[in-house]
């Protein structure tokens, strides 16, 4: 370390590594103001993990690029306040020492290691020009827990998979011993188990180098797990920031206080609608004079419209933005939730449970008619890999059976083949084997995860849902009345039907998507993990209209998505993928709560939550190209057999003995 | 209760994000395009009413340099006036330039739609033929024609157009793959929308930029190949005034009477001059969406 003549020429700074003063970042837009960040203040001490939270648009990138020194040059934000990183100035100071800074005292983990990598060079010699020597790269790919790490330096950054090329870009960050690290959203692209195991290796990493981190995420479930202090960003100011367990528990700020409620966990509540989080970030060009949140906010006051509160200490080190005493504002979110801006009285009144519990599961008298049937269907695909030709076996005999108005989540890692099953039932893809039965009704529609690029962009949104008319012989006028019903029903604005989709924000977008595959309601609503590019608290409310819509217009929803909380409470029933294959199905409830095949076991450890430390399952999932003999997970699974790897053995999805409609596909059933 | 959540209007009207800051930024330059597009339209259209003289019948002393005896741009050899000469060309070589152009973004754009949207066998068919008009060189099929159907402007230009589509059949294809890749094409199949419908309405409109692009960059280049074929004599036939031939035929000229070949040259260069400029102003328009 070369901090050392720094530190002791400034005593106050030994104790943070990076220091942000009073930050304010403004990005020019043609005539426009974009105001990043307005006046941060905020330290990272030495070798604590700062969890940095926010919704997109909130600035927390761009507070972590400012840290790095990494602010565009051209055009140059306009910029005032100060970042220090061990006591030298990354905001004004001269290329030449931020690169210096960047080097000896910052590591820089993003998202997508897969443009952060160069394709070009293999990952060896990245991390040696991080590391120095080729010993020392070796040791930190084994420090990151890179299994055979001699041989991976010769690989590709291509060649790895997402979660290995995350920790070849995390050996890259800690070369050197940086004082601090910021990651940015380094485990959204990932899946739950692989992010378990990231999330673990940070933690670790820490307790062993010592360094600091700054985590920058939208996830409260993800800082909960790693963070020792959280920073609630909203609006480019800083709303709470105190030790996690206080922010988590002990909210002082209502914005904290909504996001805690709203995120989605194992144990919320089923059956009704989800809490949400009304209204939108304001818009960065314009925020509103007075506290940003005043718009969404239960609690809002008169005065909190004209004067923006300053973060003020509320305890020792717990500040809060906001004007009402913290008291107030635990005891307004903690123990019965108030009447919250969304449910609205007869929707409450008409609390229909989105999973009918009471459905007469047994009742062998009326069986529900079928609104889609999937039978042994198979799908590969041809894919290139380097210079062969190879099958990607996507889906491996997939039976499924959605009942009438019935909610069936699918849930899987990627390559689960979750998503071609989907696309195969909407008809998008062909089947190579088995059959899809789907019911008399209308046919099915599919909501995509990226609404925005489904929605056609030069045509306005009343062309794009009136297309779905077209056979139904109206005039223009009575289509126009059916697209503005439609739009009301999502909770739109008629005026929207003159927009483009790129003149929507992204939760606009998702209510047009549900809109357009609703004007004529479908016997089955296809979601491809419609909400996994959403805010947690659009999440929520685009959660809430798939199952208001589900019921008042009587669809079967089929809901593919990779988060377990999540297919809890939109389905009535759980299919559980892996490659390929569908190793666990029942109801939503009992297949989160007891768990029966050794992977959705693994992957209900997984989900990150507030004060429950993830157990990650070791090892990296197994790839469709080469799917392993036998039962697929068996290379993974910490009980399986030697017979499980058996290339005769072929799990069958079997009841299991006194429940039901409760299959699972594991040998240890099969003994029973 | 149709609406549970209540819509919150963002704090600026939707329609007047984004783009209007873009426009706004490069609207100084647009304006400069575009009225430079109406203006070189306009010279073309009004060209018999602003010419002073007939371009065709001698109408003073042969060789008199710009200014003297009232003609502009001066007389060229056999005494016909420059200035009439060279607007009548204009016009021609305007026109020309917009019907090729014209008329390579219908049979390419349609070629290209056709290959883009139908794939497979259709498409490598549609492509390999293309490839094949690509390799041929203008003015050898401006020979070929002409010596087919005979010399005449209506004969070169259906050489060039000949010529000239395969470039846009290449763009617009190659637009309308990466846009039939996008899930917004997906969504229209499901929603209902047949082979044509999509191809019409979620394709199409997606290739018209780069098409109108590349068009609006390629007026220069057309009306400079147009003023190479005359020069090579594939153009109008003498003594129709033509920028090309006449900058051609005049080179003699042009160590004591340069401004005989120099002025029809002038005004080549600034026809092309100002298309490319107005092409600059349409990608930025349509490039920034």
């Amino acid at each position: 370390m070369t901090t050392l003549d720094t530190a002791a020429s400034q005593p106050d700074t030994m104790e943070a590594v990076a220091r942000v003063e009073n930050l304010s970042i403004t990005f020019r837009r043609g005539a426009l103001n974009i105001q990043a960040v307005r006046g941060v203040s905020l330290e990272v001490r030495r070798g604590e993990i700062l969890g940095l939270v926010g919704e997109s648009g909130s600035g927390k990138s761009v507070l972590g690029m400012s840290l790095l020194g990494l602010l565009p040059g051209e055009p140059a934000p306009v910029t005032s306040g100060a970042v220090t990183v061990c006591g030298k100035d990354m905001l004004n100071g001269s290329a030449g020492l931020r690169r210096a800074v960047r080097r000896q005292h910052l590591g820089a983990v993003f998202q997508d290691p897969m443009t952060s990598l160069n394709p070009t060079m293999r990952v060896g010699r990245q991390v040696i020009e991080a590391a120095g020597s080729e010993d020392e790269a070796v040791r930190l790919l084994r420090a990151v827990g890179i299994p055979d790490a001699t041989r991976r330096m010769a690989s590709f950054p291509h060649e790895l998979s997402g979660g290995l090329r995350q920790r070849v870009m995390i050996a890259m960050a800690i070369a050197g011993r940086p004082a601090l690290v910021i990651a940015d959203e380094p485990t959204t692209a990932l899946d739950v188990m692989v992010q378990a195991q990231v999330l673990a290796l940070l933690r670790s990493l820490r307790d062993e180098i010592g360094c600091s981190f700054l985590m920058i995420t939208h996830d409260l479930g993800v800082a909960a797990q790693i963070a020792d202090r959280i920073a609630v960003l909203y609006a480019g100011r800083i709303a709470e920031l105190g030790p996690t367990a206080t922010v988590l528990h002990a909210a002082a700020h209502p914005y904290s206080a909504a996001l805690t409620r709203s995120r989605l966990s194992l144990s919320s509540e089923r059956g009704r609608p989800l809490v949400t989080l009304p209204g939108e970030v304001p818009d960065p060009a314009g925020p509103p004079p007075g506290c940003p949140f005043e718009p969404r906010c239960a609690l809002a006051r008169d005065e909190c419209s004209v004067t923006m509160p300053e973060p003020v200490e509320v305890a020792p080190g717990h500040l809060s933005a906001c004007i009402l005493p913290p008291g107030e504002v635990a005891a307004a979110f903690a123990p019965a939730p108030p009447a919250s801006r969304i449910t609205t009285l007869d929707e409450a009144a008409a609390d229909v449970p989105a999973a009918p519990a009471g459905r007469p599961a047994s009742a062998a008298a009326a069986e529900p008619a079928v609104a889609a049937r999937v039978q042994d269907v198979a799908k590969t695909f041809r894919v290139k890999s380097g210079r062969r030709r190879v099958g990607l076996q996507a889906l491996r005999g997939v039976s499924l059976q959605v009942a009438e108005g019935e909610s069936v989540a699918i849930v899987g890692e990627s390559g689960s083949g979750k998503s071609t099953m989907l696309r195969v039932i909407a008809g998008l893809e062909r089947a190579d084997r088995g059959g899809i039965t789907l019911g008399r009704g209308a046919g099915p529609q599919m909501v995509f995860q990226d609404a925005g690029a489904s929605l056609t962009p030069w045509l306005t949104v009343g062309a794009l849902i009136g297309e779905r008319l077209r056979h139904a012989h109206l005039g223009a006028a009575q289509r126009g009345e059916r697209v503005e019903e439609a739009l009301a029903h999502v909770g739109l604005p008629a005026h929207v039907a003159r927009a483009r989709a790129t003149q929507l924000s992204g939760g606009q977008r998702q209510r047009v998507a549900l809109a357009r595959a609703t004007v004529v309601p479908p016997e089955v609503l296809l979601c491809d993990e419609p909400t996994s590019a959403l805010d947690v608290s659009l999440a929520a409310v685009v959660l809430n209209l798939v199952a208001r819509l589900r019921r008042e217009l009587g669809m079967a929803v089929l809901f593919v998505t990779h988060d377990l909380s999540v297919a809890r409470v939109v389905a009535d029933r759980i299919a559980v993928m892996y490659l390929g294959r569908i190793v666990e199905l029942g109801p939503a409830e009992q297949v989160v709560a007891s768990p029966q095949h050794p992977y959705t076991k693994a992957l209900v450890r997984a989900v990150p939550d507030l004060g429950v430390t993830p157990a990650a399952l070791p090892g990296e999932p197994a790839s469709p190209l080469d799917p392993p003999p036998g039962c697929a997970f068996n290379p993974r699974c910490p009980v399986a057999e030697p017979a499980c790897a058996d290339p005769d053995f072929l799990p069958r999805l079997i009841k299991l003995r006194g429940e039901q409609d409760r299959t699972v596909a594991c040998i240890r059933a099969e003994v029973n | 209760m149709a609406v549970a959540e209540p819509y919150i209007a963002p704090a600026t009207p939707p329609a007047r994000r984004g783009r209007p800051a873009i426009l706004r930024a490069h609207g100084r330059l647009d304006v400069a395009a575009a009225s430079l597009l109406v203006l070189v339209t306009l010279i073309a259209l009004l060209a018999p009413v602003l010419a002073p003289h007939n371009p065709i019948q001698p109408v003073g002393l042969p060789m008199q340099s710009p200014g003297s005896g009232g003609f502009l741009l001066g007389t060229d050899s056999i005494g016909r006036d420059i200035l009439s000469r060279v607007l009548f060309g204009w016009r021609s070589s305007w026109f020309a330039a917009l019907a090729v152009i014209a008329s390579g973004l219908l049979i390419g754009g349609l070629i290209g739609l056709v290959a883009g949207t139908l794939g497979g066998v259709a498409d490598t068919v549609l492509m390999r033929i293309t490839d094949g008009f690509l390799a041929l060189p203008a003015p050898v099929v401006a020979i070929a024609v002409v010596a087919a159907l005979g010399g005449g402007f209506v004969h070169t230009l259906i050489a060039v157009a000949v010529v000239w589509w395969p470039f846009y059949a290449r763009i617009v294809r190659g637009e309308i793959r990466l846009l039939a890749a996008r899930p917004h094409v997906e969504a229209a199949r499901l929603a209902g929308a047949g082979r044509l419908r999509i191809a019409v309405r979620h394709l199409l409109p997606g290739a018209v930029p780069a098409a109108v692009i590349t068009a609006s960059l390629d007026v220069g280049n057309l009306v400079l190949t147009l003023a190479a074929l005359s020069f090579l004599g594939l153009g109008q036939p003498q003594p129709a005034p033509e920028l090309g031939a006449d900058t051609a035929h005049n080179l003699t000229y042009l160590l004591q009477q340069w401004w005989i070949p120099v002025m029809p040259g002038i005004a080549v260069m600034v026809l092309a001059l100002a298309a490319n400029i107005a092409g600059d102003g349409v990608r930025n328009l349509l490039g920034d969406r």
